[in-house]
């Protein structure tokens, strides 16, 4: 039974607030709300760029309101406090009854959501969770029921991203946006009766376009090229492919240690694509394929720097985890390594999270 | 007033005063079934709770939300047997309280150590306890989990056995046997006591070789099966072949000394 929003258990802030004038003024221009999380992420350019991506990046084939509720409830289902708060504060200002978010919260299946609404959320639970893992036929039970195959993807990807962030905020220990959550819960009443204006402009808002240069060549080029061409034509596909090329352009950990996270977390979900991607990386890297072997079933490798050993098992902590243990785990990664390697890891790992649960899909 | 106008005006006041009272009807019972609702989650966190002291977690979470993935089924999963050593003629020699806060506080450590590294324990019986890796989901360090969490076990008991010595109690002693195969998993048993656990070969043998530990004088064994996964950071000593119960062949076994990773 997925946790409601009190009985998550939250840890103190893992890292402090860093505060950039000049990317507070980029993140007011780009449309981002300077959350806690945006100043805490800044130190790392493509995580605060994936974070910033997926707070104001918009959808071409799913409604806002399919978009809101796959947030609420991948934010639920991976336990993730301040993310969980922040959407259903967000619901509740575009006029989302009391009753009809808690709905959703318990799972019960009644009349206000529609067999479509209810597999989207079933499909969401499943995806976040991936225990057992889903595959390609998920994704096709969707499009059974009425959605269209880029409508499918969009959700899938929508929950990736989701899945990424979440983890972020998870492993930083974001804390909460009570200043909003309370904001939001002490003007209910204005909000109700400003719910269509407010439902127009949050559509408005995420509403976007086909995006014509996420050709599936172009997305299909770099990193992780076979999961993300699918997503050709997509506006958000950008945000992954960018995150993507980003973790592994980034120097501050080795490449070593950062193809081998994601081949660990594919290897956790039981995902041979995103294993098979991995081991190219750590081929073009050098490693053999008894190497690589080896270092898959022992969980470390000599080639990863002595420093950045302990990031191997830690990664596979966090497919599943339960919160309190795993912000606890991170917290002692953190005292190892320092702030900027283990945010980087943090953001390696959440990112290996989401690939991963989108590459089971096309399998 | 005529009463043409008295019937017009009673017939006004029914038509606003119906529907209002048939709202207020309706939001009553809505009220009322949103009570009911959240009363039966309550209770059913409650009993999922208490539940989860007898079963693992995850198995519990499938079970109440009527998932259909404990259906029976073949799996590799890792065996982990632990047993005290001496503990009956011990028991005989004291409180009977003393003993089972004894025994509660080891199964607490061991517990701890386990779940360390994503086992569960599945049967404790008298002092002995019987953990899986593996059994709820597919795991593919499930066998180097299971010798981590017996050398994790190892240090705990060290621990422990300093607190008893601390208050004058004898130090307590386990063998441990690991082995890896395919089993059957599922809920098993008979009218109102069931429980998940596994059954087959491997689990026979997992057993037998901890009964091995008392005849060869080590605390921690493992098969072939197991050796084949452990990399060179993991210490193992040959033993000599022996004979089980059930086995035509002697098996080989391994003690276990330490873990240089």
């Amino acid at each position: 039974m997925a946790q409601l929003l009190d009985q998550i258990p939250w840890a103190e802030p893992l890292l402090a607030p860093d505060i950039d004038p000049a990317w507070e003024a980029e993140l007011k221009r780009r449309g981002g709300n300077g959350s806690e999380v945006d100043r805490r992420v800044a130190p790392s350019p493509w995580i605060r760029e994936a974070c910033l991506g997926v707070n104001t990046g918009r959808a071409c084939a799913i409604s806002a309101h399919l978009f809101n509720v796959a947030a609420l409830v991948t934010a639920q289902e991976n336990a993730c406090r301040y993310c969980y708060g922040a959407s259903r504060s967000y619901m509740q200002m575009l006029g989302y009854s009391e009753a009809y978010i808690r709905r959703i919260e318990q799972d019960v299946h009644l009349a206000e959501l529609n067999e479509k609404e209810r597999a989207m959320v079933a499909f969401c639970r499943n995806l976040a969770r991936s225990r057992p893992r889903p595959a390609s036929a998920e994704l096709d039970g969707l499009v059974h029921l009425g959605y269209t195959r880029e409508a499918a993807r969009e959700i899938a990807l929508w929950i990736a991203l989701g899945c990424f962030y979440n983890r972020i905020t998870i492993l930083i220990a974001s804390p909460p946006e009570h200043g909003f959550e309370g904001w939001v819960s002490a003007k209910r009443l204005k909000f109700l009766l400003l719910a269509p204006l407010m439902r127009f402009q949050a559509a408005r808002r995420r509403r976007g376009k086909r995006d014509p240069a996420a050709t599936a060549a172009a997305l299909g080029a770099g990193v992780y090229g076979p999961v993300l061409a699918p997503l050709a034509g997509l506006p958000g596909a950008a945000i992954m492919k960018a995150a993507l090329d980003g973790a592994f352009a980034s120097n501050v950990l080795s490449r070593a240690t950062k193809a081998l996270m994601f081949a660990i977390v594919a290897r956790s979900l039981d995902c041979g694509t995103s294993e098979a991607e991995a081991r190219r990386l750590l081929a073009a890297d050098g490693f053999g394929d008894a190497e690589i072997e080896k270092s898959l079933a022992s969980l470390e490798s000599a080639r990863v720097p002595a420093a950045e050993a302990r990031l191997l098992p830690w990664v596979r902590d966090t497919v599943h985890f339960q919160t309190a243990q795993i912000q606890s785990r991170t917290r002692e990664i953190a005292a190892a390594l320092g702030n900027a390697a283990a945010l980087e890891a943090i953001g390696v790992a959440a990112l290996a999270n989401a690939t991963v649960r989108l590459a089971m899909l096309v399998e | 007033m005529n009463d043409s106008a008295s019937g017009w005006i009673l017939v006004g006041a029914l038509a606003i005063a119906l529907p209002a009272f048939a709202t207020w009807l309706w939001a009553g019972r809505a009220r009322q079934a949103e009570q009911l609702h959240a009363e039966t989650r309550r209770r059913l966190e409650q009993l999922q709770r208490e539940f989860e002291r007898f079963a693992p977690p995850d198995l519990v979470e499938r079970l109440t939300e009527g998932r259909g993935d404990v259906a029976p089924q073949r799996r590799q999963v890792t065996m982990l047997f632990a047993d005290l050593r001496g503990f009956t003629s011990l028991c005989d020699r004291l409180d009977p309280a003393l003993t089972v806060a004894i025994l509660n506080d080891y199964f607490r450590h061991m517990s701890g150590a386990i779940g360390q590294h994503h086992g569960h324990i599945t049967e404790l019986v008298g002092d002995g306890l019987l953990a899986l890796f593996g059994a709820m989901e597919t795991n593919p360090w499930q066998c180097r989990d299971a010798v981590l969490a017996a050398l994790d076990m190892r240090k705990a008991l060290v621990a422990y056995n300093e607190q008893l010595k601390a208050k004058s109690l004898q130090p307590l002693q386990f063998g441990i046997g690991i082995h890896s195969g395919e089993v059957i998993v599922g809920v098993m048993g008979a009218g109102e006591l069931n429980k998940f656990t596994v059954t087959g070969d491997p689990v026979n043998v997992a057993s037998r070789v901890e009964g091995l530990t008392r005849e060869l004088g080590v605390d921690l064994l493992v098969t072939e099966e197991i050796r084949k996964t452990l990399d060179a950071g993991f210490r193992l000593r040959p033993m000599p072949p022996a004979r089980v119960k059930g086995k035509r062949e002697p098996i080989q076994t391994y003690h276990v000394e330490s873990n240089d990773a």
